[in-house]
């Protein structure tokens, strides 16, 4: 199941290697905890850059926005193997 | 003669859309994807995976095609800006390593490593080093084709040789070897229609192709036979130049994924609806829509177009279009949107897959003010549009005439009191 989504999360996060790590994160009243940040990359919002994060849990593929100006967190895609 | 200690790297991303979504995406690894726009059923596949290769998928084939070669094909809408990001981060890797990067395409640079390299075994160890650099900072899925070569189009077809993630050297002896295993149209330059007008002299493979009197290539061909005569050669004899070099194309209008390009010769777009309509309502919002993304873009560059061109391709896969000129050049979307209807109002328009424009025939700087207080308003009120655009990114405003109109039954008293 693949659904392209928009609704703001709360995520923890871990500064590692002068990275910024998904570490868990909170949506629909349900905590997800983040395996694995499998790519991260960037986007132009006008002038605003906004960063992406692909992490995975055992079941789950999550995009999550990041968008730096307001320090806000989105889920904004989810696929589910199966 | 080229100059023979030139040592080139030509590093090709394999089935690069469909992995860096296999990279972001771990449950799509290992399966048969196909990367294509956002309406799926009507589009082709920009990239297949190399599991979907494997089982017969080829780009550019179209959706239902791709499906009914490999049923468990899963589609997947691509994502540009993505591929842009990741483009840039690989082209940085490549320039720590040497300052001489060409891009040529979105997912394939060229690299002059003659100096930082020195001989084919630095060249060598310098490939794997950046191959370890792309898995490290990239990830394990996104992976690369190398090719190693004394010019660009022997680089090209090396790295063409061994996929995917193949390693090939090929030394400026091993250059003649290397095109009498290929095909004609394994190298960069040689299309199938050019294969087959070499077919109808005789020619199937480069020893043929060598051995053709190079005057009569060039009374069939003109400057593109002497070409390819150097090419079938491999640019032993005299110096070849890449294809891309050879047709004149500069970096600045290599395909990107969304970048400036200040030497564009025209802007365009166009769009497959979502279904075929004849409803002249529904294609004049298209194309409107399509008009204000030109100008829009034309602005940002500071560019406008004299020449229109509007096309329309039908659901037999026919296709119509003509060009008009303005007196006066422009970068409005309005004045383009007039201008492409008036040639395509004509036309019998009906049972339209496709629909779009382009602006050419370009000049630098803006026009020259209008005399006339209303053109002279509207002029300002897009430059303030563009600022909003520029700001907060494109969608951050719409025309009202290119919104879908929704008409809903209007009811006075316990009546419908009219029909739509």
């Amino acid at each position: 199941m693949h659904e392209i989504l928009n609704d703001p999360i709360d995520v923890t996060v871990a500064f590692k290697d002068n990275r910024v790590l998904p570490r868990a994160m909170r949506w629909n009243e349900r905590e997800y905890k983040i395996d694995q940040v499998n790519l991260v990359h960037t986007a132009r919002e006008g002038t605003k850059r906004v960063f992406y994060f692909s992490v995975s849990d055992a079941a789950n593929y999550f995009k999550l926005k990041l968008d730096p100006e307001f320090l806000e967190w989105r889920l904004v895609e989810l696929y589910t193997d199966g | 003669m080229d100059n023979p200690s030139r040592i080139i790297l030509h590093i090709d991303m394999n089935s690069y859309f469909a992995s860096v979504e296999q990279q972001a995406n771990p449950f799509l690894r290992g399966k048969p994807i196909g990367i294509t726009g956002k309406n799926q059923e009507r589009s082709v596949v920009a990239t297949a995976s190399i599991e979907a290769k494997a089982l017969g998928v080829k780009t550019a084939m179209s959706t239902w095609e791709a499906k009914k070669i490999c049923p468990s094909i899963m589609f997947w809408s691509g994502d540009p800006e993505k591929y842009s990001d990741i483009m840039h981060r690989f082209n940085t890797i490549y320039e720590s390593f040497t300052p001489h990067v060409e891009p040529f395409s979105v997912d394939e640079s060229f690299l002059d490593i003659t100096e930082e390299a020195e001989d084919y075994f630095g060249a060598t160890c310098m490939a794997q080093a950046i191959r370890s650099r792309l898995h490290e900072e990239l990830g394990e899925r996104i992976t690369a084709s190398i090719g190693i070569a004394p010019n660009n189009l022997m680089a090209k077809l090396a790295s063409g040789h061994v996929k995917p993630n193949g390693l090939t050297v090929v030394r400026p002896e091993d250059c003649l070897k290397l095109l009498d295993d290929s095909e004609l149209d394994d190298l960069c330059g040689i299309g199938p229609r050019i294969k087959e007008r070499l077919h109808a002299m005789g020619i199937s493979n480069f020893k043929q192709l060598r051995e053709f009197p190079r005057e009569n290539l060039e009374h069939e061909f003109h400057s593109y036979g002497t070409w390819l005569h150097e090419a079938a050669w491999a640019g032993v004899r005299s110096p070849v130049v890449g294809f891309s070099e050879y047709k004149g194309v500069s970096q600045s209008s290599k395909p990107t994924t969304g970048d400036l390009t200040p030497d564009a010769k025209s802007y365009g777009h166009s769009y497959t609806l979502p279904e075929n309509t004849s409803d002249a309502c529904v294609l004049k919002r298209y194309l409107f829509g399509l008009a204000d993304k030109v100008g829009w873009r034309m602005r940002r560059d500071n560019v406008t177009a004299r020449r229109v061109t509007a096309f329309v391709r039908f659901g037999d896969f026919s296709s119509h279009g003509e060009q008009r000129t303005f007196h006066e050049p422009t970068a409005d979307g309005m004045q383009l949107f007039h201008m492409a209807w008036r040639i395509l109002e004509p036309i019998c328009l009906v049972d339209v897959r496709l629909i779009g424009l382009s602006a050419s025939l370009l000049s630098h700087g803006s026009t020259q003010p209008s005399l006339f207080k209303k053109e002279r308003n509207m002029t300002s009120v897009l430059s303030a549009l563009d600022e909003l655009q520029k700001r907060y990114g494109s969608g951050v405003w719409k025309r009202g005439a290119t919104l879908q109109t929704e008409f809903k039954s209007r009811s006075s008293g316990f009546h419908f009191d009219h029909e739509v």
